[in-house]
């Protein structure tokens, strides 16, 4: 009782100012003093998104969603961590790809829509392996940095004591590389689902992103409030929820990638 | 080396568009793409909607810059404010900030303020968040070492706190022109009548694939310019010390 005492006398600030702001906006939205039409009331907001949630529309949209980025970051990640292992590992290989990464990875993963769907099927297959792209950058990048930032003295102790090829990789090689691994994972993840909300703004006609979207063309304002709500949840569940993973499987090193 | 592997792969692209090994109607070759590239930033569209999107990034990138300087500084220091915007940033720092848009759009109406916004907001708690991890990650034995010495109140804030700062601010500054620009284009695909991403969007649906490609390849030159760019500025200016930005 007496710690939740403390907590609460250190915190109160944060827990309590946005439930201050609630309650502002609340009365300044029912008192016509923010135009409701712009700014619902956070009431009606929760009614809308009750609605939403009871008659199924949102567990739809956000199902699919979910799938989606299920989806594009096992694609980017598998090949991220991959040719990411293989850069750091072949001088060669990071040098040739190097230049063609750098122009292509400041490139907004939504301009490749156009592109993928010349490649590959349009729709389903072509929204997930462009909502990739970016992830898989990110990805690629931190692994590579990752091998080459362990350092060379543990590499030489382990060839010194005849580690090589499968056990010099799997023994000091890939647990070196696993924390900038994890924090590339990260960054992905939370592309993946910045992506995949755009592509569906722009292309698809399910998903968060397409619900977000669809109601602003009707102007169902509450209903957008709702979705925007669902998205910023998802948002801080995959990068919080993974952060704290992180904390919990690699405890020995700080995320290189922390803010 | 490092131009050998992309320079193959233009020339193997251009031979399988030529011979029509691929079709040259999705791909065209690249002396193609090069050739209206070049000849339509002149006269036609790119350098216009090039210009479009250049105003906009200034625009979104000055709005965003200094407000989220300042408030990042002030959480850093004044310990009520950062509890207060904590919470905040921390829920909207997640979120993809183009779904911002549609909200912009009906406050403001749909136009350049709302587009303009939407890049801005991007950056802004990007630059935010890099300023505040720098004033809370810098060395605690400067600020010893300055109050020793006899620094206090706005003397310590400019001799040692903002010094020991700069770096993480020069690398929010930098993601954050990176993201505005990357939201931008985003916003010019999905809602704006011009700017290279609008480029990109309308010969995508006219299927005029060589000014696609090259609307395309000058988004990416674009950000490279800007983050190499800023890269070597940074390592110029602030000499001092090792950048650590993804």
């Amino acid at each position: 009782m007496k710690a939740v005492g403390r907590w609460l006398a250190e915190h109160w600030i944060t827990i309590g100012s946005p439930i201050v702001l609630l309650y502002v906006w609340e009365w300044a939205s029912a008192s016509g003093l923010l135009r409701a039409a712009f700014f619902p009331r956070p009431s009606t907001i929760v009614d809308h998104l009750r609605d939403l949630a009871v008659d199924g529309t949102l567990w739809g949209h956000a199902a699919t969603t979910l799938v989606r980025i299920g989806w594009s970051f096992s694609l980017a990640a598998i090949l991220g961590v991959a040719i990411g292992l293989a850069m750091g590992l072949w001088r060669r290989l990071r040098e040739g790809l190097d230049p063609v990464f750098a122009v292509i990875y400041p490139i907004p993963s939504v301009l490749f829509l156009p592109l993928v769907s010349f490649l590959v099927p349009p729709g389903e297959i072509a929204l997930v392996v462009t909502a990739s792209v970016t992830s898989f950058f990110l990805i690629a990048f931190t692994t590579t940095h990752g091998v080459r930032q362990i350092d060379r003295l543990v590499v030489e102790a382990a060839r010194h004591y005849g580690a090589t090829g499968w056990r010099l990789f799997a023994a000091v090689l890939l647990p070196g590389a696993l924390p900038f691994i994890f924090t590339g994972l990260r960054l992905g993840l939370g592309f993946a689902l910045i992506v995949v909300v755009a592509v569906e703004i722009v292309s698809a006609s399910r998903g968060l992103g397409a619900l977000l979207w669809l109601s602003w063309q009707v102007l169902k304002v509450e209903d957008m409030y709702a979705t925007f709500f669902v998205i910023a949840l998802l948002g801080a569940l995959l990068s919080y929820g993974l952060a704290a993973l992180r904390a919990r499987l690699l405890p020995w090193v700080p995320d290189a990638g922390d803010r | 080396m490092g131009v050998a592997v992309p320079a193959a792969a233009l020339i193997l692209w251009e031979i399988c568009s030529r011979l029509g090994i691929v079709s040259s109607r999705y791909f065209p070759a690249p002396t193609t793409v090069a050739w209206t590239l070049g000849d339509r930033l002149v006269a036609g569209d790119l350098g216009g909607d090039l210009l479009v999107t250049l105003t906009r990034l200034a625009f979104a990138f000055a709005l965003a810059a200094v407000p989220a300087v300042l408030l990042g500084l002030l959480m850093g220091i004044a310990r009520p404010v950062r509890d207060l915007v904590e919470p905040y940033l921390a829920f909207i720092f997640p979120v993809p900030k183009i779904t911002l848009l549609p909200f912009l759009m009906i406050i403001l109406g749909v136009g350049e303020p709302a587009f303009v916004l939407t890049g801005a907001s991007s950056a802004f708690f990007q630059i935010v968040i890099s300023t505040l991890a720098g004033v809370q990650t810098m060395d605690p034995r400067l600020l010893e070492v300055g109050r020793n010495y006899g620094a206090h109140g706005p003397r310590l804030f400019w001799k040692v706190i903002l010094p020991a700062a700069l770096p993480a601010i020069f690398t929010g500054l930098r993601l954050g022109l990176g993201l505005a620009l990357v939201t931008l284009v985003a916003v010019e695909f999905i809602a704006a009548k011009s700017g290279l991403g609008h480029l990109v969007y309308r010969h995508w649906q006219m299927l005029s694939t060589p000014e696609m490609y090259a609307a395309f390849a000058l988004v990416g030159g674009l950000g490279l310019v800007l983050t190499r760019g800023l890269r070597a500025l940074q390592a110029r200016v602030l000499t001092w010390q090792e950048d650590i930005g993804v």
